[in-house]
Formats: C-alpha cells, sequence, structure tokens
C-alpha cells in the first residue's frame, strides 16, 4: 500500500513536467493559428479582433497558469477549429483508440506468445530461427507498410475484411493486427529468452522426472515463470502503440486520439494538439504504473521485499 | 488447451460482433460520399474550411446555377422577387410564402434580420469580409452598436439592404455561403451548440443532418418541410478518409458514389478511371486561375524585363499535361476562363518563349542569371509542390539559378502576408462570379498587394480597381476591368497567369445526375445528385 | 522498472569492465561470424550503402532531381531500372541521393542522443542523489511521451524556424536521449562501487576524471549496441514522420518522403511505392541484425528494447 501510494506520488512531478514541457513547446513559439482559421480571405482588422477573442494576446506566464488551473478541473481549452471543448473532443475519441489498442494487445499477445513458445522448446532449429528472424522482420517494417499492405490485400483484393473502420469489431482486425505486429515481434523474443533462461532451472527436470509431458511442464511452470517480463513489456509497449495509432488511424479511418493528432497538426490546433499529446502521456503514464504494481503483486520477491 | 480456447474466443466474438451489419432498408436510395477530412461546424459564419453542410442544409436568398452548357446564372431560391434602385444602394426583397426551417416553423424576414446581424456581432466571425458593404456594419465590428442598420423589415416576407456604395457584385455575394440563412430562434436557443449539434442546427435546406460522429461520419436526411422538390437520395452518408490511397480503394469497392478528383493524383485518373470508369467522369470548369506570383519588392523582379522574361520561361502547357492531365486550358489574363469578365481579347499574347527569355534577361543585365527563391507551402496539395519543381527546371533553363524553399503553412502565409516572399504559386477560386472578387484581392490596395507579396507599385491602377465595383454601368465597368486586366497582367507584367482547371469527379452507377458546385469547388450542394 | 535495471546493472558489471581484453577486434569478427553471420553480412551492406550515397553523383544513372516530362511514370526497364515518378525522375537516381538524407537522419540523431544520454546518465549516475532524481525525473518525463507525438509537436514548433531536416535532427535527438541516459546510469552506478574505481578515487583523482576515464570506457560496448539499434529507429521515424506529410519537405528527397509521394500509386504503379520502401526494410533489419549480432557478443545482459 505504502509502495503504491509512494508510486502515484512519483507521478506528480512527472506530470507536472509533461505538462510544462508541452506548453513551452508549443506556446513560446508564437503560432499564427488565426490566418490559418481564416484561409484565403482576411483584413487585418479581423486578425486582430480574432487574436484577441483567442486569448493569444495574453502573456504567457498568465496563459499558463490558467491552463494549469483548468486541465485539473478536466477543461483543456477549446479547439480552434472545430469549436468546441478539446475534453469533450478526445473522450469522443478515445473509446475508438482503446478498442483499437486492446485488440491489437490482443493480437500481439497471441502471436507474440505462440511464437516464442515453438521458437524456446524448437531452440536453435530452423523454426527458432525463422520465427526470430520474423520477429525482427516486425520491427524493421515501417507500420504505414504493414497497414497499407493489409488493406489492399485482405480488403480490397480478397474482400475479407472492410476497406475501413465502420463502427464494426472486425473492421478493427486488419488495423489491430498491423498495430500489434510490432509488439508480438518483441513479446516473442522475451517470451523465447524468458522460457529458455526457466527451462533450464532444477525443478523444471523435477517436472518432467515426474513424468509430466513437455507440452504440460512448458505451459503450466515454465511459460508461468517466465511471463513476468512480458507483462511489463506491454505496459512499456502502451508507449509505441500510442504512436502506431497515429498511422493506422489514419489510414483505417478510425476516428481515434491518433487522428485528432493529426487533424490537430494539419490546421495547427494549438489546444487540441496539447491536449491530445498530454491526455496521451497521461495514459501512458498511468498504465507503466499499473503494469509496475502488477509487476509487484505477480512476483513474490517483490512483494516480500516491500 | 488454454491458450487455443483464447484465440478461438477471441476469433468468435469478432466475427459474433462483426456480423451486426447495419442493412438498410430494400430500395432506399442512399449516396455515399467521401472527404479527405471532418468539416468544422456547420456553422457557417465560423469557418471558411469546407461549405459542404452548410450549402446543403442552409438556404440562401438567391442561388447559383450551373447550366449544361458551363455558364452559370443567379436564381432566385428563397427570394421571390427583388428590385434594386437606381443609386444601387438599396435592395428590396421578397420572400417566398411557403420556406420553412426543418422544425416546421416559417422563415421570415426577422430571420434574414438576425443571420446578418449575427455575421458582425459574433466575436470570432471569421465572414465579414464580403459584407462590410452592407451599411452598419463596420459600425457593429467598430464596437458602436449591435443593430444592423442596412437591413430594414417591413413585414415577414418584405425586407430591404442598404448597402454603404454601390456594389455590383453583391447580389452574387448573397448567393455564397457566406450568406446562408439560419432561424433566429434557433440561434437564441442553441447558443454555442448551434453548428456542433446537429439537431440544434436547424436549416430550410432539403436535407437535415441526423447524425454526426466526429472526424468519422456524418448522415444526412431529407428535411421533411423543404418548399422544393424533395431531394432524391434518402439518405447522404458522409465517411472521412484520411488516406487518400483508401479513398481510392473505396470507391472502387462501392464505399463511395462519388470521388472527388482532387483528392487523387491525375495519373490515377488517367491510368485507371479514364479507362475502366470513362463514362462515368464528370468535369466543371473551375472558376479560378491558377498564379505563378513574382514580387516586385525581390531583386532583380522590380525590373519589369525580368518578369516578362520570367513569364516566357515557364512552360505552362506542361505543367498543365504533366500535373493535371491537361483537364484545364491556359489563361492569359486575371480572370478564370469563363467567368464574367473573362474576355478573349486579353487571351493568346502570352507564348512559351524561352529563347525570348534569354534575350530579355541579357537586355536587363542577367545573361549570367540570379539566385531566385521558390517558396513552397508545405501543407499545401502535392500538386503545387510539383507545379514549382517543373517552374523550377523551366528557370533554370533560361539561366535563372531557382531553388525550392518550403515552409509550413502558418510560416508560409505569414511569409506572403509580409510582402516578402518572392516567388511562389497560388490558386485562386471565385467566391462569387464577378471580376471584382479577384482583382480587389488582388490589386485593390496597397495592403491587399503587399499582403499578397505581389507589391504592384502603380497607385493610379489600383484606386481604379478600387473604384471599379462602384460603376453602375454593367458595359462599362466590364471594359475598365478588362482594360485593368490588360495594363497589369500584359503591359506590368504583375502576375504570371497560368490555367484555369477543369475539376473532375467520377460518378458511380447508382448516380444518375451529379451536379457540381458552379465555380468548381469541392464543397457542393448533395441536393444537386439525382440516384437512379 | 527500478529493480529490474539495477539488477541488470551488476551484471554487466564483472562483464563490461573485462570485455576489452576477452576480445581482439579479429577475434570479435570470427566470433560473430560463427554465431551470427546474418549480422556481419548485414554490416557489409550497411557499407555498401553508405558508400552508395557518398558515392551517389557519381554512380547514379541520371543527375539529381532531372526532369523528364516525357516520361512519366514509366515501369521498370532498360533506361531506368526502377521506374520514373510522377515528374519522371529516374526513381533508382532519386533512392540513392535519398539514402543521404535517410542515413544522415538515421545517424546524426543517435549520435547527438547517444552523447546526450551519456553525459547526463553519467552525472546521475556518479553523483546521485538530488541530481540524480532531478535528470531521472526528466528522462521519466521524456520517456511517457509516446515518441511519434512528441516528435509531431516538435515539429509543429520548429517547422517554421528551421529546414526540415534540422528539425528532424532535434525531434529524434530530444526523443531519442532519454533511454540511453537509463542504460549509462545504471552501468555507472554499479562501475562506480568497483575496485579500481574505488581505487582511483582513493588517490584522489577527479570525479570527471573518473567518469571519462574509467565508465566512459566501459560503456562503450553498450553504447555500440545502442547506437546500432538507434539508427533503424530514426530512420524508421523519419519515414513515419514524412508519410504522415510533417517529416522531411520536398525538394529534399529522402525513402520516408518517397513512400509519401507515391502511396497513391501503390496499385496500378507498385514499382514507385515499394522501391523505397524495401529499401526502408533492407536497411533497417540490416541495422537490428547488426545491433543484435552486436549485443550478443558485447553485451549479453543488456536487456533494454
Amino acid at each position: 500500500m505504502k509502495r503504491v501510494l509512494g508510486r502515484i506520488a512519483g507521478m506528480i512531478p512527472v506530470l507536472l513536467g509533461v505538462t510544462l514541457l508541452i506548453f513551452i513547446l508549443l506556446r513560446v513559439v508564437p503560432g499564427d493559428p488565426v490566418s490559418i482559421l481564416l484561409g484565403e480571405h482576411y483584413s487585418q482588422e479581423t486578425i486582430d479582433r480574432l487574436t484577441r477573442v483567442m486569448d493569444l494576446d495574453k502573456p504567457l506566464i498568465q496563459q499558463f497558469f490558467s491552463y494549469v488551473g483548468n486541465a485539473v478541473r478536466g477543461n483543456l481549452g477549446e479547439s480552434y477549429t472545430m469549436k468546441r471543448p478539446v475534453t469533450t473532443l478526445i473522450l469522443q475519441a478515445f473509446p475508438s483508440t482503446v478498442k483499437l489498442a486492446l485488440m491489437a494487445a490482443a493480437i500481439a499477445w497471441v502471436i507474440g506468445i505462440l511464437a516464442g513458445i515453438i521458437a524456446a522448446v524448437r531452440q536453435n532449429k530452423l523454426l527458432d530461427h525463422l520465427f526470430m528472424g520474423m520477429s525482427l522482420a516486425g520491427v524493421s517494417v515501417p507500420i504505414f507498410m504493414t497497414s497499407l499492405f493489409l488493406q489492399y490485400v485482405l480488403s480490397f483484393k480478397l474482400k475479407l475484411f472492410p476497406l475501413t473502420s465502420d463502427g464494426r469489431l472486425i473492421s478493427l482486425i486488419l488495423p489491430a493486427i498491423a498495430l500489434g505486429w510490432n509488439s508480438a515481434g518483441s513479446i516473442a523474443r522475451m517470451t523465447r529468452s524468458g522460457l529458455i533462461d526457466v527451462m533450464q532451472q532444477d525443478y523444471i527436470d523435477t517436472a518432467k522426472a515426474k513424468g509430466l509431458t513437455k507440452a504440460s511442464v512448458i505451459l503450466k511452470h515454465a511459460l508461468k515463470n517466465s511471463m513476468l517480463p512480458v507483462v511489463t513489456m506491454m505496459a512499456i509497449q502502451l508507449s509505441s502503440m500510442m504512436s502506431g495509432a497515429v498511422i493506422t488511424e489514419s489510414i483505417f479511418s478510425i476516428p481515434g486520439i491518433g487522428r485528432l493528432a493529426t487533424s490537430a497538426i494539419q490546421n495547427r490546433d494549438m489546444p487540441l494538439l496539447q491536449g491530445t499529446v498530454l491526455f496521451t502521456t497521461i495514459i501512458v503514464i498511468i498504465g507503466n504504473l499499473a503494469a509496475d504494481l502488477l509487476y509487484s503483486v505477480l512476483d513474490p520477491r517483490i512483494r516480500r521485499a516491500v | 488447451m488454454r491458450l487455443k480456447s483464447v484465440i478461438t474466443t477471441i476469433l468468435a466474438a469478432a466475427l459474433v460482433l462483426g456480423s451486426a451489419v447495419p442493412a438498410a432498408a430494400d430500395g432506399e436510395k442512399i449516396l455515399k460520399l467521401g472527404w479527405n477530412k471532418d468539416i468544422q461546424t456547420m456553422d457557417v459564419h465560423k469557418t471558411t474550411d469546407n461549405y459542404a453542410i452548410p450549402l446543403s442544409i442552409f438556404d440562401r436568398l438567391l442561388e447559383v446555377q450551373l447550366n449544361d452548357d458551363g455558364s452559370t446564372e443567379l436564381v432566385n431560391s428563397i427570394a421571390n422577387e427583388y428590385s434594386i434602385s437606381d443609386d444601387g444602394l438599396v435592395y428590396s426583397f421578397t420572400l417566398r410564402d411557403d420556406v420553412k426551417f426543418s422544425d416546421g416553423t416559417p422563415l421570415t424576414s426577422a430571420d434574414v434580420e438576425a443571420t446578418f446581424t449575427r455575421m458582425f456581432t459574433l466575436e470570432d466571425s471569421v465572414q465579414t469580409d464580403f459584407t462590410t458593404c452592407i451599411k452598419g456594419a463596420q459600425d457593429i465590428l467598430d464596437g458602436k452598436t449591435d443593430q444592423l442598420e442596412g437591413i430594414q423589415v417591413k413585414d415577414d416576407l418584405n425586407f430591404d439592404i442598404v448597402l454603404e456604395t454601390p456594389f455590383a457584385g453583391f447580389l452574387s455575394v448573397l448567393a455564397t455561403p457566406t450568406c446562408c440563412i439560419m432561424s433566429k430562434a434557433n440561434l437564441e436557443d442553441a447558443g454555442s451548440d448551434f453548428g456542433l449539434v446537429p439537431e440544434k442546427t436547424i436549416g430550410s435546406g432539403a436535407y437535415m443532418v441526423k447524425e454526426w460522429v466526429t472526424n468519422d461520419s456524418m448522415t444526412l436526411v431529407r428535411n421533411p418541410y423543404y418548399w422544393g422538390e424533395p431531394g432524391s437520395a434518402d439518405e447522404v452518408h458522409i465517411k472521412v478518409y484520411p488516406e487518400a490511397a483508401s479513398m481510392n480503394m473505396a470507391f472502387q469497392t462501392g464505399d463511395i458514389d462519388i470521388l472527388d478528383c482532387d483528392f487523387i493524383d491525375a495519373a490515377i485518373l488517367e491510368s485507371t478511371y479514364k479507362t475502366a470508369y470513362a463514362d462515368q467522369i464528370v468535369s466543371v470548369n473551375r472558376l479560378g486561375t491558377y498564379f505563378f506570383m513574382m514580387n516586385t519588392k525581390v531583386e532583380p523582379m522590380q525590373d519589369l524585363k525580368v518578369r516578362k522574361a520570367i513569364q516566357m520561361a515557364i512552360d505552362r502547357q506542361s505543367i498543365l499535361d504533366s500535373i493535371f492531365g491537361g483537364a484545364g486550358v491556359l489563361v492569359d489574363g486575371l480572370y478564370p476562363a469563363g467567368s464574367i469578365g473573362f474576355t478573349d481579347e486579353n487571351q493568346g499574347w502570352l507564348k512559351y518563349d524561352p529563347e525570348g527569355a534569354k534575350a530579355l534577361l541579357a537586355e536587363a543585365g542577367y545573361a549570367d542569371g540570379f539566385d531566385l527563391e521558390l517558396a513552397a507551402d508545405s501543407s499545401a496539395s502535392e500538386n503545387r509542390m510539383n507545379i514549382l519543381q517543373i517552374a523550377q527546371q523551366n528557370l533554370q533553363d533560361v539561366g535563372i539559378n531557382a531553388h525550392i524553399e518550403s515552409y509550413d503553412e502558418s510560416s508560409w502565409l505569414a511569409k506572403r502576408k509580409s510582402g516578402e516572399m518572392s516567388c511562389f504559386t497560388s490558386p485562386w477560386t471565385l467566391d462569387y462570379n464577378d471580376p471584382s472578387n479577384l482583382i480587389d484581392t488582388f490589386f485593390g490596395s496597397p495592403e491587399a498587394t503587399k499582403g499578397r507579396s505581389i507589391n504592384y507599385e502603380d497607385t493610379d491602377v489600383m484606386a481604379r480597381v478600387a473604384a471599379a465595383s462602384s460603376i453602375v454601368d454593367e458595359d462599362e465597368r466590364l471594359a475598365e476591368y478588362a482594360a485593368l486586366e490588360k495594363k497589369i497582367v500584359e503591359e506590368d507584367a504583375a502576375v504570371l497567369p497560368l490555367f484555369s482547371l477543369q475539376h473532375q469527379y467520377v460518378i458511380s452507377d447508382r448516380v444518375e445526375h451529379f451536379t457540381p458546385h458552379w465555380a468548381g469547388y469541392s464543397d457542393f450542394n448533395v441536393y444537386g445528385v439525382t440516384m437512379k | 522498472m527500478e529493480k529490474k535495471t539495477k539488477q541488470t546493472g551488476i551484471q554487466s558489471e564483472a562483464h563490461a569492465s573485462d570485455i576489452g581484453e576477452k576480445y581482439g577486434w579479429k577475434e570479435m569478427l570470427h566470433q560473430m561470424w560463427k554465431q551470427n553471420p546474418l549480422a556481419i553480412l548485414s554490416a557489409v551492406l550497411i557499407i555498401a550503402i553508405i558508400a552508395a550515397a557518398v558515392f551517389a553523383p557519381v554512380i547514379a544513372p541520371y543527375k539529381e532531381a532531372q526532369q523528364d516530362l516525357t516520361a512519366r511514370l514509366q515501369g521498370p526497364g532498360m533506361k531506368h531500372l526502377l521506374g520514373t515518378d510522377e515528374l519522371g525522375r529516374d526513381v533508382l537516381t532519386r533512392i540513392l541521393f535519398g539514402a543521404r538524407v535517410s542515413l544522415v537522419v538515421g545517424i546524426i540523431p543517435s549520435v547527438i542522443s547517444l552523447i546526450i544520454g551519456l553525459i547526463l546518465g553519467m552525472i546521475a549516475g556518479y553523483f546521485g542523489g538530488a541530481v540524480d532524481y532531478l535528470l531521472m525525473r526528466l528522462v521519466d518525463i521524456m520517456l511517457a511521451f509516446p515518441s511519434l507525438l512528441l516528435s509531431m509537436v516538435i515539429m509543429y514548433t520548429l517547422g517554421r524556424y528551421a529546414n526540415s531536416v534540422i528539425c528532424i535532427f532535434a525531434a529524434l535527438s530530444i526523443t531519442g536521449w532519454a533511454s540511453v541516459a537509463r542504460v549509462v546510469r545504471s552501468q555507472t552506478l554499479s562501475l562506480k562501487e568497483s575496485v579500481y574505481v574505488e581505487a582511483a578515487r582513493s588517490i584522489g583523482v577527479g570525479k570527471f576524471r573518473i567518469m571519462f576515464r574509467h565508465i566512459f570506457p566501459n560503456c562503450i560496448p553498450s553504447l555500440i549496441v545502442l547506437f546500432t539499434l538507434n539508427v533503424p529507429s530514426c530512420i524508421l521515424s523519419e519515414s513515419t514522420l514524412s508519410f504522415l506529410g510533417i517529416g522531411v519537405q520536398p525538394p529534399a528527397a529522402s525513402w520516408g518522403l518517397m513512400v509519401n509521394q507515391s502511396k497513391q500509386f501503390l496499385f496500378g504503379m507498385p514499382w514507385l511505392a515499394l522501391a523505397p520502401s524495401i529499401t526502408i526494410m533492407i536497411v533497417v533489419l540490416a541495422f537490428n541484425f547488426l545491433g543484435d549480432g552486436l549485443r550478443d557478443i558485447l553485451d549479453p545482459y543488456m536487456q533494454t528494447r
């Protein structure tokens, strides 16, 4: 319990730092969202009026404190272009991203762990090399290539899946595969090395001696003990998944957080960009915290130590 | 085996959830459209970004009709009749008596007054620039009053609009999306939800928005109280496809009925659609001119000979052919081909002549060329970057050492506004069909010409430009515009006009007839689509 | 995390300190070839590609950015081995010149983040206390950001001030240094307690001298591995940013930008998008194989990534 509170308290400086950093990055540089908003039509008068209305003429310090004050209360300001509260936009988009990320995680786990087990069992045999080669290839292919390729072959040519997201879960399968592919590679490698480590330990021999089959030894004993690092791995992957979502959401037309970020960049919608990045980062921080706590719950050695 | 069961459960769940297909009722005519990004708001006073929804769900007093021969004319919409006083200052309107908003309430003069007043009283209004000619508008913007003096309501159906000075393009302005008529009661009820929440955004147009999922999709249904013939499609489904490749595939799989070729590369149009969908291509003249700009403040373009040389050095036809698949015509003046003000007299004088350009440069003392920056807006379409790349090569061929510099959008706009940008390319599509729209924007005043990084120097000509829109006699006015065009482009070589383009669409076999926007904008009124 | 990194640190202590004596370069190569021939092949490939980039003006069949508007969008053939793009430019030539941008974008930010990470990591590990706390919170902050989003923000901010390639250097260095700092710190922590550092300290050697004379050399193996694995991730990040249209801006050409410009032609004229895509994949894969091989040899306990 103490540990939990300690970790949560430790988050606060990080959160403040994150907010300050985004703020500095986005606000110290005087942007010109007004001219973008007006496009081809403008007069100096209109520009001045909008600058005033959008509070862009206030001193920076004042802007920061009012931003943090509002952010704590859940108000991330109003989007310049979408004309509504950033918080509303984020909350609308979040479920899509969560669905996508959960599915991608599930796919990464299934593929990664299966491949890891097989590779470990067939250590240094052909299948092992093949899978490990593929897992390296998995992290070497840019996610947009995987996405475009899957979309073209499986949806457009073979018509197995909807081309783009239409709200149904089936339409999320391809983007989830594209997104989970990279993580699957890392999980496979971790599972493999964990399993190999564990299988060399004495109690596995004992289990084997007791007459258990190889498969059940792997599943019951070895896998369980090698899963710990994989659990933490997954939380770290959360961050790269949020990055990857920016691409897959765009290619598969999913109205998630990543799309908000790209449209904020296109429209130079600073409050929206600021809000999305802040929100995503907080999610990642919370995810890491959760994984950390889970780790200590799962690993008896740490639990006892605390 | 636990893993196996996990996998089967996941797959089974996916299939079950996936099978919940939202089926359309039999025989329902659904028009499916694809956009590359979502609209920002349906409130036209707050955006200049995309007018398709405002055009479809609101009415204007007048409408521009696009005829089959490509010509356009102003026709009455919810205005039944109108008259203009002899001094060109007072426009008296009578509304149709059967116009109702989609909540069933009638549209009256009070709604017109509320709409125009809001245009100026709304703090973050972006639509004040065409309409400040209305009497009293400036006073509201200056904060002196919140009543619009220029709109005078006589009764429910009759009202006058009074202008500060005569403005020949005013009727055309009334037909622009800027002047969508909103409901006074709705504006008061909805407050800041107006334009964002479908049920709180009430118009009198043929369709109304039923559902809007931000960044994803929109559903339009018929307005049951619409005064005209009901629209052909029962429902309109709009989906956002941020990636052009996805949009392209979506059309081919039948998920889009009208593919806007602005979003796909001309080469794809040529290779795929011109063959497989040859009789499903719809073209409309884009009432716009693509320009190559030359800043007279930038060394050595203050020299007329250098500007003339640049005019001759760029191979406009090859740009048109390579980048736009030849879909357009070269223009030698300011006004777009087919627009009011366009004259054949001012065409045909400008020829691609690299040798002549070299000779002129030598005459001007630049036989060895000079360095020239071409400024690119990194967020603009790839076509614009490609135009600059070809222009760069053309300029290098006559010895001008042109190099391209990329700026992000806001720096590009800021630099152009500061009057410091040297050469760049930019299209102008008419907001309303009148020469004043283009020439006033570019050459109407020293600030205007500086703000577009042209820095045209002849103040007498600019004064004539500013005065031309209040010439009441139509022939006289158009003659003056033609003379100004000749002076600015041919004599002073202030800009290099490239071409007017066509806007092309591919329609699916479910679409019977499709009327694009009259000026070739991507934003069209969905009412103009007839389904089979 | 805390516990795990410490463990790793302790294990690598004994290893890192005698890595120099254990293997000569020749022997190391020999060992690698035996264990992991792919890594050696990858190294050869990488050297070949770097050479191709350096000598691009000599070996490229056409001049950089030379247009031929009469030969647009041609398929692969004798005249143009990989075809031409929408302005009639030779795709092979563009890939060779694009290698310059892409490789530089991979290498320079990796070097910068290595230097920043090394310095801050050693300072944090060696000084400990408040300095360590502050620096590690900063590392936490940097690692909390999804890297692509942070790079997007940096591109957005710097885009108006600098050339796009320089912006990418900045974006990728800012996002890359933190993980290096974390590894270096944990190594420093364990090295600090080692006998010879104690000995050096006891005879009065200065702090910075100890850091650079004793700790830094022992970090080199990990740094080499980190560098080799950082380069491909920078190349991938650049291609992703360029794919979104906020990376390298034309007329500069990188592989990522080439994919971005040709992704529409994937269907119908696939060579345009595939050529740069496959190039990216091969180069990234080569760097990853090499990094993996180096890790097995140099630093079998390092478990980052």
